[in-house]
C-alpha cells in the first residue's frame, strides 16, 4: 500500500516540488496551504507521515504540530518540518511542539524522502 | 509537471511575494503595527528564499537570507520599525525584486547597491539588537544549545550516511567478517517524549541495523509490573554492537532525530571482534522483510532457534507461519478512506484556479467573433421579418442578451486590480526622490479596482512617465516647500476608480503647480500659438501635452511640467483613453486619465460620415443633437461655430478632417456630436446620420492593416461590413492643429 | 478496537500497535489476568516499543500468575521487529544483560 504524506505548505513553489518528488518516490500525496486547512484535511486523511512548513498564515507550524499532538487519534504521526539550516531556534521550538524530526530546505529529494523513510515503518 | 515548470510557479509567486512585502512595508511606514503585518512581510522574504534555495538562485538566497534576518529581529521586537529602517527595507525590497527578475531573465543588478544595503541591513540587525549571536549567526555551528552537545546535525555532505549500504544474503552470517570497519558499542536509552513526538526507537534501531552487522541487547529491568506501567511510557534501553564501515558520526546520526530525547552513548568497542563472545541477538538487517516478508534466511533461523534455546523462561512456544488474512474490515476502511481524500484534496485545491492568458485571450477572441456573428445574424433576420414578431426574433433577442452576459463574464475573467502598476510606483517614486534629493509619500487609493489585463499592461509605461514627472519637476525641493509654509515631505495622491464604464486614473501632487507664465512663453517659443493668443487657464495647462512642446535640452529649464507628456498623451490616446490637467498655482497639479475597461469591446454610435460607416465611441458624446441654420455661425473660410445654449462651440467636419470629401458638408443636413476632448473643451462634429448605437468588437487596425490617423480601429457590423472606428481626440486635436493659430490671431483681432 | 477477544483467553492483535495502541492493550491484558491466553499476532503489521513493553510486562504478569501467555501465528513484521528490538518475540522475553 502506497505511504501517504500530508503536506502543509503555503508556497505554490515548495507544494509542488513536494507533490512531484512525492509522487516520483510513489508515495500518496495530500496538500494543505496552512496550518488550519492542515488540521481540516488530517480529519479523515489519515496519514502516514506529516511534512509541514513554520512560517505560514493563520495557523503556523508550531501551532499545527500542536494542534496534531493534541489529536487523539493523529497525534502519534510523525511530523517532519521543513525549516532551514540556520535556524536551531525554529527547529528547537518545533521539537517542543511536537515534531519528530525535519527536512533542511533546500530539500533536496533524496534527503525529503530519506526523513520520510526514516520516521515511518 | 517538470522543474521548469515549477521554476516558472515559483516566479509567478515571487511577483506576489513581492507585492506582498513591499505593501506590507508600506502598512509599516504608515504606522500600521499589526504583528500579523510584520509576520506576513517576513513570510513574503521568507518564501521567496525557499523556493530559491531549492533552485539553486544563489545570490538571491543570499540577500534574502540577510534581508529575512533583518525582518526577524522587527518580528521579535529587536528592531523597531522606524521611518529609517523602513527605509532601508524598501529599498531592500527593490533589490530583492532586482534579484528575482535578474534571476528569471538572466540580467545582472547592481551590486554595489546590493553589498550597500547588505551592510546596511546587517547593521539594523546587530546595532539594535542586544545579543545578535542568538539570532544572527547564519551558521548554527557557534551556538549548539547546551542541551545538545553533539553536533545538532550532520553537516550537509553526510546526508549519504543514511542510505542503506548495498547487502546480500551471502554476506550475513557468514565465519569472514562481511564488511570492513569498525565495532562501536551503543548505549541507547529512550525518554518518553521521543515516543510522544513521533518518534519510534524501533525505526531507529532498524536504521543502525541498515548501516552494519548489529548485535543488540534489550535492558527491559526497568520496566515495572504490567499493572504499574504507563503503556506510553518509555523503559526499554538497549546495548547495541555494530560493525560497519561507516564513521561514529554516521551512525550518531541515525539518532539525529531522537537525540534530544533519549540517553545515547557511542563509542568505538573496546573489544575488537567481540561479537562472538557477547550472548546478543545478532539481528538480520534484511529488514525489508518488515514490508514484504520475503523467506527469513535459513542462518537467521538458526540463530533464533540457538537464542530461543538458551531463553531461560520455559514457556510454551507456539509458533506458527502465519499467513495473514487481513481482514474484510481493512477493505472497507479503505474505500471510506479513498472517499475522505479526494475530498480532502478538493479543499485542499483553494477557489481560484491559474489559467494561461493565451487561453483567455482566445476564448475573448471567440465571443468576439460570437457577438459579430450573432449581429449578423440578427441583421438579416430583421431584414426577412418585418414585423419582427416571429419566434425567431424573440429567440434572437434572448440570444442577444445571453452573448452580451457571456462577454461580461469572459471580459470580468481578465479583469485585475490595479495594484500591481501601483505598487511599481511607489518603487519608483522612492528612487526618483532619492535622486533628486526630495521626500515624497505616495498615497494610493481604490488599487483594487479593476481593468482588463491589457490595458493594466498597458498603462504602467505612462503612469511611470508621469510619477517621474510629479517627482522630478512637480513638487518643490523640502526648502522651496518650507519656505512656502508647506510640509517639506510632499505627496503625491494616485487613485483609480470605476466611472461610468471607464476607468478613472488620477495622479494628484502638492507641488508647485505649473507655472503658465513660463508654458505659455515656451509654447510661443516653440512657435505652437501666436504670440498674442489669449488662452485660457485650462488651455494653457494642456499645452503642456502638445508635441513638439518640450526638448530635451529644457527639461530642468521647466520648473512645471512638459517632459515628453505629448508622448504620454499619444499612449493613453492609443488605448482608447483621454488624459487632462487641472493645476492650481503653488497648491498642485492633478492629472486625471480616463481609459475603457477593456480594449475589446466598445459601446458605440454607427453614423454614417460621405456615404462610410464609421462608430464613434460613445463615451466620447455628450450629446446629439440637430443643428439649425440660425445657430451656425461662420466665419474666415472655413471655420464655423454653432452656438449651443448661448455658447459657442467650434464645429468640426468629420468628412472634410479625414478627407472623405473636399468641401465642406452642409451642417443642417447632419447631425452634429457634441464631444468631449480632454482639456480643449468641446467640439461639435457633423456626420451626415446616425445609423444607430451597438457595442461593437475593436479589432486593431494597426495588427490587420496600418495606423490611419483619425481612426482608433476598426471593426465588423451586423451585416459584414467592416466599419472604422473614429479616434475623436486625435480627430478634435487635428481640427485644432490646423486653426488654432488661426483662431486665436482672429479672437486677438476680433 | 484495542485488541479483539476472539473467545476467552484468546485476543487478537491489532495490525498496527503504536502509540495510540499501547493503553488499549494495556487495558485489555489488565482485564484478561487470571486466565491462561493466546495471542494471535498474525495481522501485525507494525509494533512500536511501546506495545512490545506492554506485552513483555504481559508475558511477567501471567509468568507470575502461573498462567500460560502464548504468541501464535507472528507475523514476519511482529517477529522481525520483535528480533530488532532485542525482545524474542516467541516467549516476549527481553534478552537482559
Amino acid at each position: 500500500m502506497k505511504k501517504k504524506v500530508l503536506t502543509v505548505d503555503d508556497s505554490r513553489t515548495i507544494r509542488n516540488m513536494l507533490l512531484v518528488t512525492l509522487n516520483n518516490a510513489g508515495f500518496e500525496t495530500i496538500q494543505a496551504e496552512d496550518g488550519v486547512e492542515g488540521l481540516e484535511v488530517l480529519e479523515g486523511c489519515n496519514p502516514d507521515v506529516i511534512v509541514t512548513d513554520i512560517n505560514m498564515p493563520r495557523l503556523d507550524g508550531f501551532g499545527f504540530i500542536e494542534g496534531v499532538r493534541r489529536n487523539e487519534k493523529y497525534r502519534a504521526v510523525p511530523i517532519l518540518v521543513l525549516t532551514t539550516e540556520s535556524d536551531a531556534e525554529k527547529k528547537n521550538r518545533a521539537r517542543q511542539a511536537g515534531a519528530t524530526g525535519w527536512i533542511v530546505k533546500p530539500f533536496d529529494p533524496a534527503k525529503l524522502i530519506d526523513a520520510i523513510e526514516r520516521v515511518t515503518a | 509537471m517538470d522543474m521548469n515548470e515549477i521554476k516558472e510557479i515559483f516566479f509567478q509567486e515571487c511577483e506576489e511575494q513581492l507585492a506582498e512585502l513591499e505593501s506590507g512595508l508600506l502598512k509599516l511606514n504608515d504606522g500600521d503595527r499589526d504583528p500579523e503585518t510584520v509576520n506576513a512581510v517576513f513570510r513574503a522574504v521568507h518564501s521567496i528564499k525557499g523556493g530559491a534555495g531549492a533552485f539553486g538562485l544563489d545570490d538571491l538566497v543570499s540577500f534574502a537570507h540577510v534581508f529575512e534576518t533583518t525582518l526577524d529581529c522587527v518580528r521579535s521586537n529587536k528592531l523597531e520599525p522606524t521611518q529609517d529602517v523602513l527605509k532601508v527595507m524598501l529599498k531592500s525590497a527593490d533589490v530583492l525584486a532586482d534579484l528575482v527578475a535578474a534571476s528569471r531573465d538572466g540580467g545582472s543588478v547592481d551590486e554595489t547597491r546590493t553589498r550597500g544595503l547588505v551592510k546596511e541591513l546587517e547593521a539594523l540587525a546587530h546595532g539594535d539588537v542586544p545579543s545578535p549571536a542568538s539570532h544572527e549567526a547564519p551558521k548554527p555551528a557557534a551556538k549548539a544549545p547546551a542541551a545538545a552537545p553533539k553536533a545538532e546535525s550532520p553537516k550537509p555532505t553526510d546526508d549519504s550516511g543514511f542510505q542503506p549500504i548495498p547487502f546480500t544474503f551471502d554476506d550475513f552470517g557468514s565465519d569472514e567478517p562481511a564488511i570492513e570497519g569498525s565495532t562501536y558499542d551503543i548505549m541507547f536509552k529512550p525518554r518518553r517524549e521521543l515516543y510522544s513526538k513521533g518518534n519510534e526507537a524501533a525505526l531507529l534501531l532498524r536504521d543502525l541495523s541498515r548501516i552494519g552487522e548489529m548485535s543488540i541487547n534489550c535492558d527491559a529491568t526497568a520496566l515495572p509490573a504490567l499493572d504499574k506501567m504507563d503503556p506510553e511510557g518509555s523503559y526499554f534501553g538497549w546495548t547495541i554492537s555494530i560493525k560497519t564501515a561507516k564513521s561514529e558520526d554516521d551512525l550518531r546520526a541515525v539518532f539525529e532525530f531522537a537525540e534530544w530525547d533519549c540517553d545515547l552513548e557511542v563509542k568505538p568497542s573496546e573489544a575488537e571482534s567481540s561479537d562472538e563472545e557477547l550472548p546478543m541477538i545478532p539481528v538480520p538487517f534484511d529488514l525489508s522483510a518488515l514490508d514484504d516478508a520475503p523467506a527469513v534466511d535459513d542462518k537467521a533461523e538458526e540463530t533464533l532457534a540457538a537464542a530461543v534455546a538458551a531463553a531461560e523462561t520455559a514457556s510454551n512456544v507456539a509458533k506458527a507461519a502465519g499467513a495473514a488474512a487481513r481482514a474484510e474490515k481493512k477493505e472497507t476502511a479503505a474505500a471510506a478512506a479513498a472517499q475522505n481524500n479526494a475530498a480532502a484534496a478538493a479543499a485542499a485545491a483553494g477557489q481560484t484556479i491559474r489559467v494561461d492568458l493565451d487561453r483567455v485571450d482566445r476564448l475573448i477572441n471567440l465571443v468576439g467573433e460570437l457577438v459579430i456573428n450573432q449581429a449578423m445574424l440578427s441583421q438579416s433576420v430583421v431584414e426577412n421579418d418585418a414585423t419582427g414578431t416571429s419566434a425567431v426574433n424573440i429567440g434572437l433577442e434572448e440570444l442577444q442578451q445571453l452573448t452580451r452576459e457571456i462577454q461580461d463574464s469572459v471580459m470580468a475573467i481578465r479583469a485585475q486590480p490595479v495594484k500591481p502598476v501601483f505598487q511599481r510606483m511607489s518603487r519608483i517614486v522612492r528612487e526618483v526622490a532619492d535622486m533628486v534629493g526630495k521626500s515624497i509619500r505616495l498615497v494610493t487609493e481604490g488599487e483594487n479596482t479593476e481593468v482588463d489585463k491589457t490595458v493594466i499592461d498597458k498603462i504602467a509605461e505612462p503612469l511611470t512617465h508621469m510619477i517621474r514627472n510629479a517627482v522630478d519637476h512637480g513638487i518643490e525641493t523640502p526648502e522651496k516647500r518650507e519656505a512656502a509654509g508647506k510640509d517639506p515631505e510632499g505627496t503625491i495622491k494616485l487613485t483609480a476608480k470605476h466611472r461610468s464604464g471607464r476607468i478613472l486614473i488620477e495622479l494628484a501632487d502638492d507641488g508647485g503647480g505649473i507655472n503658465r507664465e513660463r508654458v505659455k512663453q515656451k509654447a510661443i517659443d516653440n512657435d505652437l500659438i501666436a504670440p498674442d493668443a489669449n488662452l485660457s487657464d485650462e488651455e494653457i495647462d494642456n499645452l503642456i501635452f502638445a508635441p513638439g512642446f518640450s526638448t530635451a535640452d529644457t527639461i530642468s529649464d521647466i520648473s512645471g511640467r512638459g517632459v515628453g507628456m505629448d508622448v504620454v498623451k499619444r499612449s493613453i490616446q492609443a488605448l482608447g483613453g483621454r488624459i487632462s490637467i487641472s493645476s492650481r498655482p503653488g497648491l498642485g497639479s492633478t492629472f486625471t486619465m480616463s481609459l475603457p475597461l477593456t480594449l475589446a469591446v466598445l459601446d458605440g454610435m454607427v453614423v454614417t460620415v460621405a456615404g462610410q460607416t464609421l462608430v464613434v465611441p460613445l463615451t466620447a458624446i455628450v450629446e446629439t443633437l440637430q443643428p439649425e441654420a440660425s445657430a451656425i455661425h461662420s466665419f474666415g473660410a472655413t471655420q464655423r461655430l454653432i452656438s449651443i445654449r448661448n455658447s459657442f462651440c467650434p464645429l468640426v467636419d468629420v468628412g472634410r478632417i479625414l478627407n472623405f470629401r473636399s468641401t465642406q458638408a452642409n451642417p443642417v443636413e447632419g447631425v452634429a456630436l457634441l464631444v468631449e476632448s480632454e482639456g480643449g473643451g468641446q467640439r461639435a462634429l457633423m456626420v451626415d446620420a446616425i445609423q444607430g448605437q451597438r457595442q461593437v468588437v475593436i479589432k486593431s487596425l494597426e495588427a490587420n492593416y496600418t495606423h490611419v490617423p483619425g481612426i482608433a480601429a476598426a471593426t465588423i457590423l451586423g451585416d459584414g461590413r467592416v466599419a472604422l472606428i473614429l479616434d475623436v481626440d486625435a480627430v478634435v486635436a487635428a481640427s485644432r492643429g490646423q486653426s488654432l493659430k488661426a483662431e486665436m490671431s482672429l479672437a486677438a483681432t476680433g | 478496537m484495542a485488541a479483539k477477544k476472539a473467545g476467552s483467553g484468546k485476543m487478537k492483535l491489532s495490525a498496527v500497535l503504536d502509540l495510540n495502541e499501547a493503553s488499549a492493550l494495556h487495558g485489555q491484558l489488565i482485564s484478561m489476568r487470571g486466565s491462561d491466553i493466546v495471542l494471535d499476532a498474525s495481522g501485525v503489521e507494525r509494533v512500536g516499543v511501546q506495545c512490545a513493553q506492554v506485552l513483555v510486562a504481559g508475558a511477567r504478569a501471567w509468568d507470575e500468575d502461573k498462567k500460560s501467555f502464548l504468541v501464535e501465528k507472528a507475523s514476519d513484521a511482529f517477529e522481525k521487529t520483535m528480533q530488532l528490538i532485542g525482545i524474542n518475540p516467541a516467549n516476549l522475553v527481553a534478552k537482559e544483560i
